[in-house]
């Protein structure tokens, strides 16, 4: 899932200084798993919020909504009853939900709560840990399902590096080497002996390389494009 | 003290079932009296109280807190531990917005302790008579 963190209040506050009502507007996806953006953030920020401008005399109502997803136009359409009745938007969804929040509502200032991290994987309560860098050529299949990209401090393909030291990567003691992991995995399965094979030179290409990316999928396009 | 010699401050007790709720009753079967603008609220143990509702509170009080049972003794083991959590985290946020973190707090009782819940009531009142109003409250 993608992994965010609520902004510092005082970032929050100078967002909406200017404003006297705004939309807190949580979202029941990643942001919800991760504590970060759901129902319940929705309400806590709401609270702090307009005890925080209630404190300096200047009182801001605020409204709250947490919708199912906000990457989706269609669950943001059900909330345009809402949006015209307030001066700002208070996403705490993910970079996207906030850019689909801020398409949607053109006309609307749209403020980011949170700052998106990473997509990762929830290791136990209150940490996260990174575990996917979307570079669009998956190559799990042969490092035993550890992703030398994401896990990899160097994202390495051949693996590893003299950095390595009893499983622990150079640059952070905390972080597990991936490739002392993938070795160890493979070992397990009895595969090791397929890390001799060497790995070809990453094709970028369907990373960040050619700007922004976008997927295509004609067998599921509508006759009109749409 | 207050600049205000007649504020008299609202407060919201959260009380577990087991302890809190059951003390409050005990006082009252004794004929103990405390502070009117004290408002109890029942939770089936400590455990459920949340960020969400000491904020909400707030929104509305000068001060709010939880009654739990005694540390260790929680039937369902570690409801007080989390609820004792969930003060230090409102704590943080009340803190971040320049609120007295004083505002919330925890408390530890038994189900046969009238006289102790009266007492702490009363010096959590008296404590926010010192502070004076909350100075965040949405809903005057």
């Amino acid at each position: 899932m993608i992994i965010a963190e609520r902004k510092p209040i005082d970032e929050i506050l100078g967002f909406l200084s200017k404003h006297q009502k705004v939309l807190v507007l949580g979202c029941g996806g990643c942001v919800t798993v991760c504590l970060a953006g759901g129902e319940k953030e929705v309400g806590i920020l709401g609270s702090e919020l307009a005890m925080a401008r209630s404190k300096e005399g200047r009182p801001l109502e605020v409204v709250q909504k947490t919708i199912e997803r906000q990457c989706d136009f269609e669950y943001l359409e059900g909330i345009r009853h809402i949006v015209k009745e307030v001066d700002a938007i208070l996403s705490l969804a993910c970079g996207i939900g906030i850019q689909t929040c801020a398409e949607a509502f053109p006309d609307k200032i749209v403020w980011p709560g949170v700052n998106t991290k990473f997509l990762g994987v929830n290791l136990n309560v209150g940490v996260w840990a990174e575990r996917c860098q979307a570079c669009g050529q998956c190559v799990l299949d042969k490092t035993g399902g550890i992703c030398p990209v994401a896990r990899c401090s160097k994202s390495i393909f051949n693996g590893p590096c003299g950095g390595s030291q009893n499983g622990k990567c150079e640059v952070d003691p905390d972080t597990d080497c991936a490739w002392a992991l993938i070795h160890d995995r493979l070992a397990r399965l009895g595969e090791v002996d397929s890390l001799r094979e060497i790995m070809a030179i990453k094709d970028w290409s369907f990373s960040r390389d050619g700007g922004p990316r976008k997927l295509v999928r004609e067998d599921l396009e509508l006759e009109s494009g749409k | 003290m207050s600049a205000d010699a007649n504020f008299q401050p609202k407060i919201v007790v959260f009380a577990c079932e087991n302890s809190g709720w059951l003390a409050a009753e005990h006082a009252a079967s004794l004929g103990l009296s405390y502070p009117e603008r004290v408002e109890l609220i029942k939770l089936p143990c400590s455990g459920k109280i949340d960020v969400i509702y000491f904020m909400k509170a707030l929104e509305k009080s000068d001060g709010t807190m939880i009654m739990a049972c005694q540390q260790e003794n929680c039937k369902f083991l570690k409801g007080n531990v989390r609820a004792a959590q969930r003060v230090r985290q409102t704590q943080n946020l009340l803190k971040e917005i320049g609120i007295e973190e004083d505002r919330v707090g925890i408390f530890y009782l038994a189900a046969n302790m009238g006289h102790k819940f009266v007492e702490i009531v009363q010096n959590f009142y008296d404590k926010m008579r010192e502070l004076g109003p909350n100075p965040g409250k949405v809903i005057k």
